[in-house]
């Protein structure tokens, strides 16, 4: 549904994404990560045809967006961070208003989506009248008008309050299951891609240092939490098996591909080390990020 | 389709409180210049200059000549500043507010976005004008006679008129004037199309303007002054010579027409190349 190409933007001499390959393939909830300024909303705009690529190429449902923008954007429903409307006119006129550049939309459509995202009785009010929360389902009924067959949601809790990520989640969750959309889901929340998505992407200083399954992210590495009396001497024994790789927090070590935890508690036994715990650690998105994004600032310390 | 679309652009344009400062401080202003006419001896120098000329005064003091007298200072200030703040607005006060994005998030083209916003801008730049000459007559009206139509616009016109020669007049003027409210709002709406705040597009439209106008009066300049926007802007003005120079008039709203089309073009060029965020 969504694939970039090499793509590079500059504003001025700032590069704001670099070199970016990416691919979303249909029906995945795929959620592109990154801190903020990492170049997530650079390159959902180059994917809406909003800011123009210096490089690369930029494909949405089968049509190159700078090229065909029309024919890209038929089916595809956006929803950004701050859900902003024409508040002195009612949820329904913005939605008649902003679904007639799409196609001429029916009464009828538009009743069926407000009723979908549960604003039926508050159509007719002033959107200056909405809570944020309002907003956003006003936002999301925006985008479900042209019967998108791809969703682009830019950062869509921000804002919310705890009750609102939930709805929020639980809509998302809903859209891909009932309606069967392909969702891109940008976001700096961690936690919310945890829970949605199967497949990431992370951004960092506009590069991809990461793309693949959350799953793969979860156990990149074979973390084993190692309480002992003596934990540098420990990690010191097991590196010299090369029965670890690496160690972290005084307490973690990473187990070399194919070793066991008997293997480790054996070694440490014969050379007398007192072993209180050893459990298998699972990796969270946040600690793999975390990771993701140390490695990445020692690479480029390291090129300078 | 392309009138489901300006409908809904003139449905934001015309549900902003903003777009109605023009009209109301038309009514406003009229009113204060119809009373000060009525109540003061500010209609004394017109009829000394009818009377100087061999007309009888009481036949022009007439509502008909009030409702002109008082288009002048208002078709020069309060028009331009009106018809540039909505213009301004058009597409810099959407992308300040971020609703651009979520339009632009849509399969329309920028070609076309700009075209609609530009006929509803348009569109309310025609109404602006039409409203100033019933309110003007409305007003003059309430308060002097209907009687004949007297014009002095020093060093270029001086024309009497009958009631209905003179309204005939009086409405050609007016038909005239809207392709000046047009040119200044399609100025600030070539400054909006920029990456620039609505109330700088504006600013700088204006300024435009006015700097036109003050080097067109310079007197170094007086031999140029057909190069001036601002002296093809007052082509309207000519409508109440007698007899009218439709040749002049033609050839001041070709070179409208050409000044539009370039503000328009460098609008959309401006507006198609730049990138739009957040």
């Amino acid at each position: 549904m969504i694939e970039l190409r090499n793509v590079t933007k500059y504003f001025g001499r700032r590069v704001a994404v670099d070199d970016l390959t990416l691919g979303v393939p249909k029906g995945q909830i795929f959620g592109l990560l990154g801190h903020n300024g990492a170049g997530k909303s650079t390159a959902i705009g180059m994917m809406l045809g909003q800011v123009w690529p210096t490089r690369g190429e930029v494909v949405i449902c089968g049509h190159d967006v700078t090229r065909r923008r029309q024919d890209a954007l038929l089916r595809v429903g956006a929803i950004f961070e701050t859900p902003v409307f024409y508040d002195y006119l009612s949820g329904w006129r913005n939605l008649e208003i902003l679904s007639h550049y799409t196609a001429p939309t029916s009464p009828e459509r538009i009743r069926e989506v407000i009723d979908w995202v549960g604003l039926t009785g508050r159509e007719r009010s002033k959107v200056r009248t909405y809570s944020h929360g309002m907003r956003a389902r006003l936002a999301l009924a925006q985008a479900l008008l042209p019967q998108p067959e791809l969703l682009i949601l830019d950062e869509p809790g921000d804002g919310l309050d705890p009750e609102g990520i939930h709805e929020m989640r639980q809509t998302i969750r809903r859209l891909h299951l009932e309606l069967g959309l392909t969702i891109l889901l940008s976001s700096h929340l961690l936690s919310e891609v945890e829970q949605l998505c199967t497949r990431i992407a992370v951004l960092n200083q506009g590069r991809k240092v990461f793309e693949g399954l959350l799953a793969e992210a979860k156990q990149a590495q074979d973390w084993v939490r190692l309480r002992v009396d003596d934990f540098g001497r420990a990690v010191k024994a097991l590196r010299s098996e090369k029965l670890v790789v690496d160690e972290r927090d005084g307490q973690l070590v990473a187990l070399a591909p194919g070793v066991g935890t008997d293997q480790v508690v054996r070694r440490l036994v014969e050379q007398g080390t007192a072993v209180y715990e050893v459990a298998r650690e699972e990796q969270t998105l946040e600690d793999f990020y975390l990771e993701l994004m140390r490695k990445d600032a020692v690479v480029e310390t390291l090129k300078r | 389709m392309f009138y489901l679309q300006l409908r809904n652009e003139l449905w934001k344009l015309f549900g902003k409180k903003r777009t109605y400062i023009g009209f109301l401080m038309f009514l406003l202003a009229q009113n204060v210049i119809a009373l000060v006419f009525r109540f003061s001896s500010a209609s004394g120098g017109m009829v000394r200059t009818l009377e100087g000329n061999g007309y009888l005064a009481q036949e022009y003091v007439s509502g008909l000549t009030i409702a002109t007298v008082m288009l002048f200072p208002i078709a020069y200030i309060l028009l331009p500043l009106y018809v540039s703040l909505v213009g301004g607005d058009l597409v810099a006060k959407e992308a300040e507010d971020g609703t651009l994005r979520m339009i632009l998030s849509r399969p329309v083209s920028r070609f076309r976005l700009l075209l609609l916003k530009w006929v509803a801008g348009a569109i309310f730049s025609f109404a602006l004008v039409m409203t100033l000459g019933l309110f003007g007559l409305g007003f003059a009206s309430i308060w002097f006679p209907w009687k004949g139509l007297f014009v002095l616009i020093p060093g270029e016109v001086f024309s009497v008129f009958d009631v209905w020669s003179g309204l005939k007049h009086y409405a050609a003027a007016h038909w005239m004037m809207a392709p000046k409210a047009v040119s200044v709002m399609t100025l600030a709406f070539m400054f909006s199309c920029f990456n620039v705040k609505p109330a700088a597009a504006t600013i700088l439209a204006l300024s435009f303007v006015f700097v036109n106008f003050i080097m067109m009066n310079i007197p170094y300049f007086r031999d140029l002054q057909h190069w001036f926007l601002t002296y093809h802007l007052n082509v309207w003005q000519f409508m109440f010579a007698q007899p009218v120079p439709w040749w002049k008039i033609g050839e001041s709203l070709s070179i409208l027409a050409g000044f539009n089309l370039t503000f328009l073009a460098i609008g959309v060029t401006a507006f198609q190349v730049r990138d739009i965020k957040s």
